[in-house]
């Protein structure tokens, strides 16, 4: 029972985090490699908090609003002027990546350091004593893809970027601006990684290279979910759940490995992965 | 041409002069530091560079060593080998120090051995680890698991504990120490029911966790590497609701205060406590406290070995007359220091006898001395170095 409870708080974990970066990779075509970078401004977002000692519920969205922010003036800045060109945008963000690193490192040092956890200790759940805060970052999850949908699905701008991410010259053509839309899914994509960022703290440590094996995962779990946010919850749960259970029947170490050694499999064997078409 | 020539010569000329006054007397004494200001250990490093200054501090004021200012060169290891290499290089070889005294992970500590048998620098290794590291150049005055263990499991098993649970980070100081821990359990009857090992680097233990809960051990012993694994394990076990005995080989007092409530009752043994009673102890937490104030960070089992490790480093300085390797090693063995954590001398196989504290953490962080081990022998660690 508790290994399921296991399986499914880890995959909420990679859907917070992978999500951002699967609305970028579905409206703009490229990789935000600065996703891991984003993420670490949140977590850092969550300690400015802790030391206000403001409510640590609060590192949320003030967390979503800085990464939000940030993202903003960092598509209006260095996205946009590379949009012809996809391959020098990725590298772009890769290279922002790093710098947001840096200064972070300046700003904050090297140290790793610790947040306040909004909820303390276990809750008993179906029969057995459970980590709280696991299961409320279940239910943000939850709650957070419901929203996405809600957007995509239920807004005049949800309806633009899907007809961008279909097909951008033709949304064009219908007289449909194209740069709104990407300027609005980047910085949503930034806030998105940056909320996942404050989410994942309080249970482990913030450090400024947090961010990157947090990306390796996001990234390849967007590669075999295609664009759809759908099959990006399927991706989270077969994949998180492999690494769950390799971790608990092989080992850790091997644990760390299976995110990625099984989407390589799976685009090997089925290049859609876990999209439908 | 003429011109060229001449201006070649000054140069050179210049140079061999330079050279020379590199070798006076009045030249300081350079103290290498690598340690880890990132990664795991970045939670403890502060707390040893501030040992080291006081140390440095304290000794220049009192006129150095042979007349010789003392100055610390830090440089971050990244608590693991690849940073090592890059710190001990550039110490041995770019700053030319004339010894290391540092802790840090073994991992480092590992990485960085070879570069000090070719840079022939004494090396002082001021942590706690998992013991039988011996090099020609290496001395340590810190514990080892013969000095760590038996107090925790013995006050298990007096409390009734009969199945253990061991934990650590996968490197050399975990698997060591829990190696030892494993024995020394078994060898008292007890029973290990499960050990496992996660990367150093690791954040989440869930699957670990999970193992923990199905084996539902009534201790667990924790061996991760110092500094941040230590508090996010701690964390998510205190968030899984489990309830056993918990002792931990590799915690210190000033990480367990930044982990709050959530180390409260976990047991540790030490050499070096903030409550130790002694006159000595007094002296330094309160020069510690002049010195860096607000700034100060918790002294700790794994920060007073540096300053006791300079201290040492000083008087074999001062007995050999030279700060040359060759005359520095022998010395060490044969000189003492009475500090913070009593008299210490390094003269056993390389090793320190130790006085051993076993201790509860409380609510507020404090560690509370539960029960004191007087000149603990480390055991045989190097019987083959001379």
């Amino acid at each position: 029972m508790s290994q399921l409870l296991d399986i499914v708080t880890s995959a909420a974990i990679l859907y917070a985090v992978a999500a951002g970066l699967l609305i970028v990779f579905g409206v703009m075509k490229i990789i935000n490699f600065a996703h891991g970078g984003f993420l670490t401004v949140g977590a850092y977002s969550a300690l400015i908090v802790t030391k206000l000692a403001w409510n640590p519920w609060l590192a949320l969205p003030f967390a979503f609003v800085v990464g939000g922010v940030l993202g903003m003036v960092v598509e209006r800045v260095i996205v946009r002027p590379l949009y012809a060109r996809p391959l020098d945008a990725i590298l772009a963000t890769w290279g922002l990546g790093i710098v947001l690193g840096q200064l972070i490192t300046l700003y904050f040092g090297r140290e790793v350091q610790f947040v306040a956890s909004p909820v303390q200790g276990a809750v008993d759940f179906l029969g057995e004593s459970y980590s709280q805060y696991r299961l409320i970052l279940v239910i943000v999850a939850v709650a957070l893809a419901v929203a996405l949908a809600l957007v995509l699905n239920g807004t005049r701008l949800g309806l633009q970027a899907r007809a961008v991410i279909m097909n951008e010259t033709l949304a064009r053509g219908l007289g449909i601006n194209s740069g709104v839309v990407r300027f609005v899914t980047f910085s949503l994509g930034a806030g998105l990684a940056s909320l996942a960022g404050a989410l994942i703290t309080p249970l482990s440590s913030v450090d400024p290279g947090m961010g990157v094996p947090w990306l390796v995962s996001a990234f390849m779990l967007v590669l075999v979910s295609g664009i759809s946010l759908l099959s990006l919850g399927v991706a989270c749960l077969v994949l998180g759940g492999a690494q769950v259970l390799v971790s608990t029947y092989g080992n850790a170490v091997l644990g760390g490995l299976t995110i990625v050694v099984l989407a390589a499999l799976i685009l090997r064997f089925r290049p859609q992965g876990f999209a439908r078409d | 041409m003429n011109i060229q020539k001449r201006l070649i010569l000054a140069l050179a000329v210049s140079s061999v002069m330079l050279a020379m006054q590199g070798a006076s007397a009045a030249d300081p004494i350079k103290i290498g530091i690598p340690v880890g200001l990132s990664g795991a250990n970045s939670v403890v490093a502060p707390s040893v560079v501030q040992s080291a200054e006081l140390a440095a501090e304290e000794i220049n004021a009192k006129g150095g060593i042979l007349g010789r200012q003392v100055v610390l060169e830090v440089a971050d290891d990244g608590s693991g080998a690849a940073g090592a290499q890059k710190a001990f290089d550039s110490l041995i070889f770019q700053k030319k120090v004339d010894v290391l005294i540092s802790m840090e992970t073994s991992a480092a500590r590992n990485a960085g051995l070879p570069i000090v048998s070719r840079g022939k620098t004494p090396y002082i290794y001021t942590s706690l680890y998992e013991g039988r590291s011996c090099n020609k150049y290496l001395y340590c005055n810190a514990p080892v698991p013969e000095q760590m263990v038996a107090p925790i499991v013995d006050k298990f098993m007096k409390d009734g504990a009969k199945t253990f649970f061991l934990v650590g980070s996968d490197y050399a100081f975990g698997r060591g120490m829990l190696a030892f821990t494993r024995k020394y359990i078994e060898s008292k009857g007890g029973k290990v029911v499960g050990d496992e090992y996660a990367p150093m680097d690791a954040t989440d233990w869930t699957p670990i966790l999970g193992k923990m809960r199905a084996a539902a051990p009534a201790a667990i012993v924790m061996s991760t590497a110092g500094g941040a694994p230590n508090v996010t394990l701690t964390k998510q076990y205190k968030a899984s609701g489990m309830k056993a005995m918990i002792g931990n080989l590799s915690v210190d007092e000033g990480t367990a205060k930044s982990m709050g409530a959530d180390a409260e009752g976990v047991y540790i043994t030490a050499s070096y406590l903030t409550t130790l009673d002694t006159p000595k102890a007094k002296e330094f937490m309160a020069a510690m406290q002049k010195k860096f104030g607000a700034n100060l960070k918790t002294p700790n089992d794994l920060s007073v070995p540096e300053y006791d490790a300079i201290y040492l480093y000083k008087a074999a300085v001062e007995k050999a007359g030279s700060t040359e390797a060759d005359k520095v090693i022998p010395a060490l063995a044969t000189v003492s220091f009475d500090g913070p954590r009593g008299v210490i001398q390094m003269n056993d196989q390389r090793h320190a006898p130790l006085n051993m504290y076993l201790g509860q953490v409380q609510a507020d962080g404090s560690v509370k001395v539960i029960e004191t081990f007087k000149n603990v022998d480390p055991g045989e660690q190097c019987p083959n170095l001379k």
